[in-house]
């Protein structure tokens, strides 16, 4: 109760302090109003690392500064779970990160609002960010940023093996011979996640993916193929899974020099330079297959259809996908900007990040129907054992699931 | 005979300590490494974690967890619903037992069974349904939300039920005469009698609330309300984003530790005595 | 229709008043916060409320939710199957292990001459009066693929595992890790293998099993200590005459006058490990390979986390029903037959196990 008072205690002097801020009548829909409404809003978050969560807090802190309405950023530490308990209670969070995973089922119960076409600068938006937030035909939340993989190299380790500029891995064979070139005792050459999430590049650079226009395709040949070379390269010992030695995910092995490459998407700059910033690293493209393939993921400022200040919320994002805030995410923790007119300024200020950018060139997405994200779960669930498994049978696996799912 | 007899014993006595000293060592090193661990830097204790003393003695994890998370919050808010928890279970508990024990009344037989009853559903199962309750009753989020549906436990009421059978009438009895109404005399006389048992709801009503989670995961979600079991779990299960910081973890879970082993210390016996007579038959 | 009559109603009903006025705040919030909820459990359970607006405004869909994932043969069904075998070798590990050892414990720190008798007492007992929190995210650590536990693996040359990260089977382990005979890979139930069935506890759930006998053993030490106590000296004089050695004495005499505490220990057991929940939410959310996923905690991410509360709710039911049936099973095993002139009295005291069994769990 306390709280609840400090709170409305806090919003009156905030109203007070802000009172002279400009009217925001941008907007056709929101007629300005005498009273401005100073409930706080709160934004859930799931934070990559400290330099994330100080970033959402400090631009949160900014425009409540502007705005003179005071916001609350929640790190969640489940995020799916406190973001659906949220809705079921009828308190939620007013904006939050929304993946495409979740994004059906919380649109179908109504639970987020779609606001897309309430955003001023809805245009400046990728056109396939923006698609992959909507929903027949209606976006639904605006895309907060996108990231791709790459290939993340410890260039010390790497010339201290004998290797150059040259050797960076172009082929699936390569990526095999360097791996095994910067194996050494207590560290493997390459580790990644044992997940769709990454291991997935290997199907995508074989042609394959795991859904193809709203088809289950787990099992195809190609990603038999893809699957067993990543058998053979963990069996090999020069690749390893981040959890088998000891690492709770890429950037925590190349930190921690477990393993002398990773699989990695640009969030990893931030945490490696809050965390482990004598580790000097670069990132290259991922080798091809038959083809070159990475994956792309992108998150959403989804809008609680239950939140009290629902405009301003709107306004925030308008705020939060500004192409000067845009900047500031990317250079606090490796994003990239979903907004084209952060683009240039992007290449400009971070020309290490070229890898992650061109990638975006040919990055698949992953499958986001409703009760697909399950089956990725569960198949997750098998790829650890992978070395003891048969690939065929975690993909046959993978796809009964999936076409139960797609129905 | 007798003397080898006496040495034969004597050999047994002394394995027997050994082996309980070395079981005893086995409860307690865990702690005594949680302890070390928690000073130590974090590469350190992913490496070294066996080690009692640390190369580089550290309080970062301590200065972490007070100033750079919400942890004070946690610590307080755990107080909080403890100290609210454990005066609803004594007095509450007492009350009902009270009730039961001594007082007659239509129903109470079906009150008894009733508390049984629904006592006897386990603690897990209740998850989804209180949370809907609390949610329908607007409970959610809210200081009320955690600490009413914790207010009574039949644990209580049947220690002190059990107490108040054993305890002769007669001191009652006199007051009742003396023209005492069952308020008053439950309060003034039957009460201060009650003292042992009454601790024994004390220790267990603040042990239960205090190391409680699942209750407090399903009536809020506000940062504001978080307890040091919730807070600390979801530190522990992912909230530190990236990399395992386990002096972090290890110290917020030697602090969320201290308000019990204290307790546990100065109370030792009454709690030994406690927990086997919330069983005892 | 004497005076008295009337005086008496009326003494009656202020009885009854005073009565009631004491158990209310008990009666009123044990309704409120455990009756009226698994009522209204019971109704989502057999609804299709998706998570927003009220629950009682939703559809009536029958056993559909209860169909999800016991019959149904999907991802649902694989889940409950798994939490299940999961959670049953826990029962059976976990159930003997703490009996015996906590009788061991009490019988050695029961025996007259010995020393520090209280600290032993203490020392066992302390890690029960700690939060499941706290002790798992100890356990995180010491099982950690470099902690503590595999250093001393390490110094007797044993190759330790990475035990929250290693899904493997330990049956299977023993069996040397072989790919699964096509017979037993085949047939199914609940969507899991016979294979995998047989799979025992992984590495991991062995880390659990572990906690969970290191945290619950002292309460359970206390327990017996206090039966010892009673039954002591009787003992000692009976056994004396007979000559009966300190095995015989111990099997039997002092066993079977155990006997009541034994039911006792292996009913709060059996309860207490049917609702693993709280070291799964600290640790890894059922991680490896779903092997250390709970009928319990996997009621609480139906609906907490995939928003299927109805399934969520159904789940919780049917846990509900299991603890039931394994608690009657086990009473059956151990036998009641010669509990003549306490029975009632134990009938009557028996929520009593229930109840402790909250604070075994916490």
């Amino acid at each position: 109760m306390k709280i609840k008072l400090a709170i409305a205690g806090l919003s009156v002097l905030a109203l007070a302090l802000g009172g002279c801020s400009d009217d925001p009548s941008g907007s056709p829909s929101n007629p300005p109003s005498a009273t401005l409404n100073t409930n706080t809003i709160s934004i859930l978050i799931g934070s990559s690392g400290q330099a994330e969560t100080d970033a959402v807090k400090k631009a949160a802190a900014d425009w409540s500064t502007l705005s003179g309405i005071p916001t609350e950023v929640i790190v969640a530490s489940d995020l799916n779970q406190e973001a659906a308990q949220g809705f079921a209670s009828g308190q939620p969070a007013d904006l939050l990160y929304v993946s495409t995973d979740s994004l059906a089922g919380w649109t179908a119960n109504g639970s987020l609002e779609a606001y897309g076409s309430k955003l001023s600068n809805l245009s400046d938006f990728y056109p396939g960010l923006r698609e992959a937030f909507t929903i027949d035909g209606t976006l639904i939340a605006a895309p907060k940023d996108f990231s791709t993989l790459a290939l993340v190299i410890n260039t010390r380790l790497w010339e201290e093996a004998g290797l150059s500029d040259a050797d960076y891995p172009t082929t699936w064979e390569q990526l095999e011979s360097v791996a095994a070139k910067l194996t050494t005792d207590g560290r493997v050459g390459l580790a990644f996640g044992a997940e769709l999430q990454r291991v997935g590049v290997f199907l995508a650079q074989n042609g394959g993916s795991v859904v193809a226009n709203g088809t289950a395709t787990a099992n195809s040949s190609a990603n038999v193929a893809a699957l067993t070379y990543v058998q053979n390269l963990v069996s090999s010992g020069s690749a390893a899974f981040a959890a088998d030695i000891g690492a709770g995910w890429g950037g925590e092995a190349l930190g921690k020099e477990l393993a002398a490459m990773v699989i990695e998407g640009n969030w990893i700059t931030g945490a490696m330079s809050s965390d482990y910033s004598d580790v000097a690293y670069k990132a290259v493209e991922l080798p091809a297959g038959v083809q070159k393939g990475t994956l792309q993921f992108t998150n959403a400022w989804g809008l609680s259809a239950d939140g009290d200040n629902k405009d301003n919320a709107i306004k925030l994002v308008e705020f939060l996908t500004s192409t000067d805030q845009q900047l500031a995410f990317a250079k606090a923790f490796g994003v990239m900007p979903s907004v084209i007119s952060a683009s240039d300024g992007y290449r400009a200020q971070f020309p290490q990040m070229s890898a992650f950018l061109l990638g975006a060139d040919y990055a698949q997405n992953l499958p986001s129907a409703t009760g697909v994200a399950a089956t990725i779960v569960d198949f997750n669930s098998t790829l650890g054992q992978l070395k003891d498994s048969d690939p065929k049978a975690l993909l046959d696996a993978f796809q009964t699931n999936l076409e139960a799912a797609l129905g | 005979m007798r003397h080898r007899r006496g040495t034969a014993t004597g050999s047994a006595h002394w394995i027997v300590f050994a082996l309980l000293l070395a079981m005893a060592v086995v409860y307690v090193f865990p702690f005594v490494l949680q302890l070390a661990n928690s000073f130590k830097t974090d590469s350190e204790a992913s490496l070294a974690g066996m080690s009692l003393l640390p190369d580089t003695w550290t309080t970062a994890a301590y200065r972490t967890l007070f100033t750079g998370s919400a942890f004070p919050r946690w610590f307080a808010n755990s107080v909080i619903v403890a100290v609210a928890v454990t005066a609803g279970r004594v007095l509450f508990g007492s009350m009902a037992g009270y009730a039961l024990a001594r007082l007659e009344f239509h129903g109470r037989q079906a009150i008894f069974a009733f508390v049984v009853g629904v006592m006897a559903v386990p603690g897990v199962v209740l998850l989804i349904p209180k949370f809907l309750v609390i949610r329908e009753l607007g409970l959610y989020n809210s200081y009320l939300g955690l600490i009413v549906p914790l207010l009574v436990d039949a644990s209580g009421v049947f220690i002190m039920k059990n107490f108040f059978e054993s305890i002769p009438r007669a001191v009652e009895e006199a007051a009742y005469v003396d023209g005492a109404s069952v308020l008053r005399t439950y309060w003034s006389v039957v009460l201060p009698m009650a003292r042992p048992a009454l601790m024994s709801v004390v220790i267990l009503s603040f042990q239960g609330s205090w190391n409680e989670l699942s209750h407090f995961i399903v009536a809020s979600s506000d940062p504001a309300l978080v307890n040091l079991t919730k807070g600390v779990a979801q530190l522990v299960g992912g909230g530190l984003g990236a990399g395992n910081q386990y002096p972090l973890k290890l110290a917020a879970a030697t602090l969320m530790t201290i308000p019990m082993a204290i307790l546990f210390f100065v109370f030792q016996r009454r709690i030994m005595n406690a927990s086997t007579g919330a069983v005892k038959e | 229709m004497s005076a008295t009559n009337v005086t008496n109603r009326r003494r009656t009903f202020r009885k009854d008043a005073v009565g009631w006025a004491f158990v209310a705040p008990c009666v009123i919030i044990l309704g409120v916060f455990l009756l009226i909820p698994i009522l209204m459990a019971a109704w989502v359970s057999v609804s299709d409320w998706t998570g927003r607006g009220s629950p009682l405004a939703s559809g009536f869909v029958g056993l559909e939710n209860y169909e999800s994932f016991l019959g149904k043969g999907g991802l649902p069904t694989k889940d409950f199957g798994l939490s299940i075998r999961n959670n049953a070798y826990y029962f059976v590990f976990v159930v003997p292990l703490q009996t015996v050892l906590s009788l061991g414990l009490a019988v050695l720190v029961n025996r007259k001459m010995l020393r520090a008798k209280a600290f032993f007492k203490t020392a066992f007992y302390f890690p029960s009066v700690t939060s499941t929190v706290a002790i798992t995210t100890l356990w995180t650590f010491l099982f950690s693929a470099t902690g503590a536990i595999n250093a001393m693996l390490e110094k007797l040359s044993v190759d330790g595992p990475n035990w929250f990260n290693d899904p493997r089977g330990i049956f299977h382990l023993m069996l040397g890790n072989p790919s699964a005979p096509p017979g037993l890979k085949q047939s199914e139930f609940l969507g899991v293998s016979l294979w995998d069935w047989l799979s025992g506890p992984s590495v991991a759930m062995c880390a659990f099993i572990v906690m969970a006998v290191f945290t619950t053993s002292g309460t359970f030490m206390l327990l017996f200590l206090a039966a010892l106590q009673t039954i002591g000296e009787e003992t000692k004089e009976a056994a004396l005459v007979d000559g009966a050695n300190g095995w015989q004495r111990f099997w039997h005499v002092t066993l079977p006058m155990l006997r009541p505490t034994l039911f006792t220990v292996i009913t709060l057991g059996t309860i207490g490990t049917w609702q693993v929940f709280d070291q799964i939410y600290v640790s890894g959310h059922g991680s490896p390979a779903k092997t250390t996923l709970t009928p319990a905690f996997l009621s609480y991410q139906s609906a907490f986390v995939d928003q299927q509360w109805g399934r969520g709710a159904a789940t919780s039911f049917v846990l509900f029903a299991i603890i039931i049936v394994f608690t009657i099973l086990q009473r059956m095993v151990t036998g009641s037959s010669d509990l003549s002139k306490e029975k009632r009295q134990r009938k009557l005291l028996r929520p009593l196990r229930w109840l402790k069994e909250k604070q075994v769990a916490s």
